[in-house]
């Protein structure tokens, strides 16, 4: 089931917009402080000359400093702003020689004033005022007053650089966002390029067609595209299994299929009954075994098909056990043979499998027990417990399996290393399968003197497994044996 | 003894017919559930071979009605081998067994007469094998026709042996009726059987056991 859980377009753009906000008011209060400090600087330079200017013009008459402010002063402190434009020419003691306006000056800061000049902010009832001052004394080498230079301007024209500065910055920065986010959208719409080729490569695809994708992906994508690949592996694989599957099936029912027309041919074909009768014989026989074969290939497909994801109810082994014993020891196949049931646990053992699959499996194991022991042999099925896995065993006193072939008896074909027999072989790997689906394993053994013991070791149900500590050393299936 | 064989596939119903109408039946064949129904409300019918699959219907639905009906005849449900559940289900419904094709000839023979024994035993309410037999309202056994002394747990040994007449008749289930369902030693019972078969020689009946299992009374000659 697929959700769809936001936009990736949206979850970008998102983020673009609280990153560029945050960084723009960052940047818009550095440019707000930035425009105030340079416009301040330009000012008080142009304060600064203007003061020189002033102080330039004194002239020292008998020892009295007599003032005529020069128009360029003016010039230079006027602004094209509406500012007002203040000046005072003070001697040391305060007393004013000039002035324009009527402002008085601090006197602390008249005493605090030297050759090095000061710059102060005073708020006036004309206004707040910016001031600058110099202290002038003649070089000359008669003793003169020294006089002070105020020279100061009213705040408009700082104002209205600061706020042209400032939105100059502005503007720049309103046309960065501009230009970032059609980049970003231009750079989103380049970046989510491929997942658009590769969604139109997937889609156009053929139902049948796994072969692997053919993209060029970006670094990020390469995990998504691999993991497609991977599914599409995994899904040619099941295909080929199946057609493989498919012709085996095909293969193995063709050979006894043609035997049986070759037969019914020789046998139609003769007029002595004598003949009839042998070749019918063996037409029997060999329609018994195909449609054994027919059973088996069937429960392997069924096998292969099985469902794993749906969960089992736990069903009692000793029941199921119990049951397929009857059920075959009452079949005429079984006449000649002593099936029978040996030891059964007292209490239930819940394994959750797949009833049918596990009867198919035991039904396989004790027909081949029938099949391959000479006649009068006993069979036995036992089951018990060791810790947590349920212990089911087939033992025939049987001629055994050569050493050599145990190992590979749960492989298709195999035969118990024998290929005198007309079994299919398959009988084994079904229960093989069935076992691996089930998460049990299978194991072959000789037994001494003589006879076989397949087992089948099923793991129990989760609420079954043993808490008591009673078997806490948790055996090992297989190594108790 | 009237077989219905309801079956579809030509091939196999006249094998059915050819295996089963030597033993003195008569057999007759219908290849869908229609004609089937047709001849079961005509009644009369002392088996019934039912294929599960067949092309107007599904065999349990015939089988579900005939019960459904308070029909009792016996039914053999053929089912194919990788339909186990079908099986279950059918045994469910109500069917007395059921065979997997393919299946043998013997097989299918002896699962007939065992059937047909039973049921024949349930018209007349009298259990018998060859010449053992067991009166359920008087409680008394007798071998050709005479009756036979049997201490109490032997006669309900006879009875239970009888009423699973050709199939295996599980321990427990002897267990249980000899003894009750307290502990029981673990060969008290094979101690009784034994005893019984003594009884047996020479009648052509033997009581086989299948370890583990239980035991089948049977006749000799198989």
């Amino acid at each position: 089931m697929i959700e769809v859980e936001g936009s990736l377009k949206r979850r970008l753009g998102g983020w673009l917009v609280v990153t560029v906000g945050v960084l723009g008011l960052a940047l818009m209060v550095e440019a707000w402080v930035s425009s105030q400090r340079a416009a301040a600087r330009a000012f008080d330079a142009q304060l600064q000359a203007a003061a020189l200017t002033i102080a330039e013009a004194v002239r020292w008459q008998d020892g009295i400093p007599q003032v005529v402010v020069p128009a360029a002063a003016l010039q230079i402190l006027a602004t094209d702003s509406q500012a007002r434009v203040f000046y005072a020419v003070l001697d040391d003691d305060g007393r004013t020689l000039s002035r324009n306006w009527p402002v008085d000056i601090p006197v602390a800061w008249q005493q605090a004033l030297d050759e090095g000049g000061m710059s102060r902010d005073l708020t006036t009832t004309l206004g707040e005022l910016r001031l600058h001052a110099q202290r002038v004394a003649s070089a000359g080498w008669v003793t003169q007053l020294p006089v002070q230079v105020w020279v100061g301007h009213t705040l408009e024209g700082r104002r209205a650089l600061a706020r042209s500065l400032f939105e100059r910055s502005l503007s720049r920065f309103i046309a960065m966002v501009l230009l970032t986010g059609v980049l970003m959208g231009l750079t989103m719409r380049a970046a989510l390029s491929p997942l658009r080729r590769l969604r139109r490569q997937i889609r156009g695809r053929g139902a049948d067609d796994f072969s692997p994708l053919a993209a060029r992906v970006p670094k990020e994508l390469h995990e998504l595209a691999q993991a497609l690949d991977h599914l599409f592996a995994r899904q040619r694989q099941g295909r080929e299994d199946l057609l493989r599957f498919t012709a085996d099936a095909s293969h193995q029912l063709k050979t006894p299929l043609a035997g049986l027309k070759t037969v019914s041919e020789l046998g139609l074909r003769s007029s002595d009954p004598d003949e009839w009768r042998q070749a019918l014989t063996r037409v029997h026989a060999r329609a018994e075994d195909t449609s054994r074969l027919a059973g088996q290939l069937l429960s392997l497909a069924r096998l292969r098909h099985l469902d794993r994801e749906t969960a089992l109810p736990a069903l009692d082994l000793g029941e199921l056990v119990r049951d397929v014993a009857l059920d075959w020891a009452a079949r005429e196949r079984a006449a000649e043979h002593d099936l029978g049931l040996g030891s059964l646990p007292a209490e239930p053992l819940k394994v959750c499998v797949e009833g049918w699959a596990l009867r198919e499996a035991l039904g396989n194991l004790i027909d081949n027990a029938l099949r391959y022991t000479p006649t009068g042999c006993e069979i036995t099925l036992h089951l018990s417990r060791e810790g947590d896995w349920a212990r089911l065993s087939i033992v025939d006193d049987g001629p055994g399996v050569a050493d050599a072939a145990l190992a590979t008896l749960g492989q298709p074909f195999q035969r118990g290393g024998r290929q005198d027999t007309e079994g299919s072989g398959l009988g084994l790997a079904i229960v093989d399968t069935t076992a691996r689906r089930m998460g049990a394993r299978v194991q072959f053994a000789n037994r001494s003197p003589q006879g076989l013991e397949v087992v089948l070791w099923l793991p129990l149900a989760k609420d079954e497994q043993d808490v008591t500590g009673a078997f806490a050393a948790g055996v090992n299936p297989g190594e108790s044996t | 003894m009237r077989l219905l064989v309801v079956e579809d596939d030509a091939l196999i119903s006249r094998s059915l017919v050819d295996a089963l109408t030597p033993l003195g039946n008569t057999v007759e064949v219908f290849a869908c559930c229609s004609d089937a129904r047709a001849a079961l409300r005509q009644g009369g019918v002392d088996l019934m071979l039912l294929d599960i699959g067949l092309p107007d219907g599904d065999g349990l639905s015939l089988l579900a009605e005939l019960r459904d009906a308070g029909d009792r005849t016996p039914v053999i449900i053929l089912t194919a081998r990788d339909a186990l559940d079908d099986r279950v289900r059918g045994l469910d419904l109500g069917a007395d067994d059921y065979l997997a094709k393919p299946f043998e000839l013997a097989e299918l023979e002896a699962r007939v007469r065992a059937l047909l024994r039973r049921s024949q035993q349930r018209a007349d309410n009298r259990l018998g094998l060859g010449p053992l037999s067991f009166d359920p309202a008087s409680g008394a056994a007798s071998l050709f026709g005479e009756p036979m002394a049997l201490p109490h747990r032997e006669l309900l040994l006879v009875e239970s042996l009888l009423l699973h007449a050709g199939a295996i008749a599980p321990r427990e289930t002897l267990e249980g009726r000899l003894f009750g369902f307290g502990e029981v030693g673990s060969n008290a019972l094979e101690v009784y059987v034994s005893r019984l078969r003594k009884r047996l020689k020479g009648a052509g009946l033997r009581i086989r056991t299948f370890r583990g299992l239980g035991y089948r009374l049977e006749e000799d000659d198989g």
